[in-house]
């Protein structure tokens, strides 16, 4: 079971492994905006896709027409 | 002090030479000096190129040269378009000591052979990254049907030009709805087209797999004739589709009478203010249609549009982030920094959800050929309110801006968003959406609303000097 996500303790290690410097002042809104991200993510990541749907190099909006 | 005649009458005028570009010209340009104190829209004016330009132009129709279908058209471009021998910021201050650009972008281009004359650069929110247009380094644009309340964007400076009538024509893009919710908010037509449709050659994208170039105007035909003119393929943006130009001028009154319309119901019909469903309403009424269409999985699409936006969009700015977030606008910065932490498996996923969105689209549009939905969910609000009470829910109110574009932009499909003729004093606009490649069947459907009274750009801020048209 995964651990309950805590983008307190997320955000600062993912900016250290990107290498990505956070000013101590931004770190709260960082952190805010972040959680924003992990929110929205939560019902795109749970939505169930096929293997074989596959996303285009460059998008094109008609893709979908094909067949 | 005049007001900006129309793009067609002022080209027909100057092609016919009842006028002069140099006059049109200077006249765009004292509108702008009188007006955009207050408004805030402009962030250069190139007076010295338009003038010159103008000036050519005279001569070439005075030696019986054709001066072009756009002929003396005074044009600006939100400042995330090259300009030649300026620097294109994006709203940024980090981008000032870029190199200025070498020519101007493709679009920018494309208006200018077709005889416009482009007169400026216009504000929006930092890299695009915003839906209200307050820039801490270059202000807030105001919105000319009330100083206190934002313009929209991040194309605010631009719509808020074409609102108040400084120039006829102005270019915006849009990775969201940053065409679409700033027209709205001021009362302009704005044209979100099929993704890969126009060249983003020569702009400063956002979120690149999401971002297109379009036009603001005041009525649908000058949007039509702005909107042919840019229209063609271009080697240098690897999107751009190839594809021949479709013109959307010649078919513009054929009527709507073949055209299977229907309101957006569910996701679309909720999230907002009762007026922005109202205005709907009173369009769809007008055109005669009741039907009701659910799009499937609107919530998602948003959300997913979230995730790729803020990935491409921190990427791209990565080195400045890098070594000088701190010159990045207090208003995008942590939401630049916090997507360029976002864990790869949900761009993948985002990108992979948005192939399934489109075809569940396809399926839609078999069914329906125009669908109506609100631009946004609210008018313009005060300049600086953080958060908006909404059925008892505070949400962000810049943020929440956004809630019926994202979902529509992120399948890539031509939008065009138009002001509802209103009874109250602030501008709410509708979106008139097609299938891809369909722009044709969104003008004729916004040319069909605007030709029965229900569609109209209001007139720019009360109590000012305006005569003439």
């Amino acid at each position: 079971v995964a651990e309950p996500f805590d983008p307190a303790l997320y955000v600062p290690q993912a900016a250290a492994a990107l290498g990505l410097p956070l000013a101590p002042e931004d770190l709260g809104d960082v952190i805010s905006a972040f959680a924003v991200l992990a929110r929205v993510a939560g019902p795109v990541m749970a939505f169930p896709l096929p293997e074989e749907l596959i996303a285009a190099g460059v998008f094109v909006p008609d893709e979908g027409a094909a067949g | 002090m005049s007001i900006a005649i129309g793009l067609r009458a002022t080209a027909a005028a100057v092609r016919a030479g009842e006028r002069t570009a140099v006059a049109v010209v200077q006249e765009a340009l004292t509108r702008i000096a009188a007006r955009d104190g207050a408004i805030n829209a402009f962030t250069t004016v190139t007076a010295e190129r338009a003038l010159a330009a103008a000036a050519t132009m005279d001569a070439r129709r005075a030696a019986g040269r054709d001066p072009g279908p756009l002929a003396g058209v005074p044009f600006a471009v939100k400042n995330l378009y090259d300009i030649a021998t300026l620097a294109t910021v994006a709203g940024s201050r980090t981008d000032r000591d870029r190199a200025p650009a070498s020519r101007d972008a493709a679009l920018v281009r494309r208006l200018v052979q077709n005889g416009a004359v482009l007169v400026g650069a216009l504000n929006m929110d930092e890299y695009a990254y915003g839906f209200s247009t307050e820039n801490t380094h270059y202000g807030a644009t105001r919105n000319p049907h009330d100083l206190g309340r934002i313009a929209g964007g991040s194309s605010g400076g631009a719509a808020a030009a074409v609102a108040a009538s400084l120039v006829p024509l102005a270019l915006g893009s849009d990775t969201n709805g940053s065409i679409r919710v700033p027209a709205a908010l001021c009362g302009v037509f704005g044209l979100r087209p099929t993704f890969g449709r126009l060249s983003r050659a020569g702009m400063r994208l956002f979120a690149a797999s999401l971002d297109v170039g379009g036009p603001f105007a005041r009525s649908v035909e000058d949007l039509a004739i702005a909107y042919d003119a840019l229209q063609g393929t271009d080697p240098d943006d690897p999107a751009c589709a190839i594809r021949r130009p479709e013109p959307v001028t010649p078919t513009l009154r054929e009527g709507i009478g073949d055209i299977h319309i229907a309101v957006a119901t569910g996701y679309f019909s909720n999230q907002g203010a009762p007026e922005v469903f109202a205005a709907v309403e009173r369009v769809a009424e007008v055109l005669g249609t009741s039907q009701r269409i659910e799009v499937p999985g609107a919530g998602l699409a948003r959300a997913a549009a979230m995730l790729v936006t803020s990935v491409e969009g921190a990427e791209l700015h990565l080195p400045d982030l890098m070594t000088r977030a701190g010159e990045f606008d207090p208003m995008t910065r942590a939401r630049f920094l916090a997507g360029a932490l976002v864990p790869g498996a949900w761009y993948s996923h985002a990108q992979r959800l948005r192939r399934w969105y489109c075809q569940e689209l396809t399926k839609l549009f078999s069914n329906v050929d125009v669908i109506l939905t609100p631009a946004t969910p609210y008018p313009a609000f005060p300049i600086g309110l953080a958060s908006i009470e909404l059925g008892g829910q505070q949400l962000p109110a810049a943020g929440h801006l956004g809630v019926f574009t994202q979902p529509l932009s992120f399948a890539g499909l031509p939008t065009l968003a138009a002001p509802v003729v209103q009874t109250g004093s602030l501008p709410l606009g509708v979106q008139i959406v097609a299938a891809p490649w369909r722009e044709d069947l969104a003008f004729r459907v916004a040319a069909a609303a605007e030709a029965l009274g229900v569609l109209a750009s209001p007139s720019p801020i009360a109590g000012q000097d305006i005569v003439g048209c």
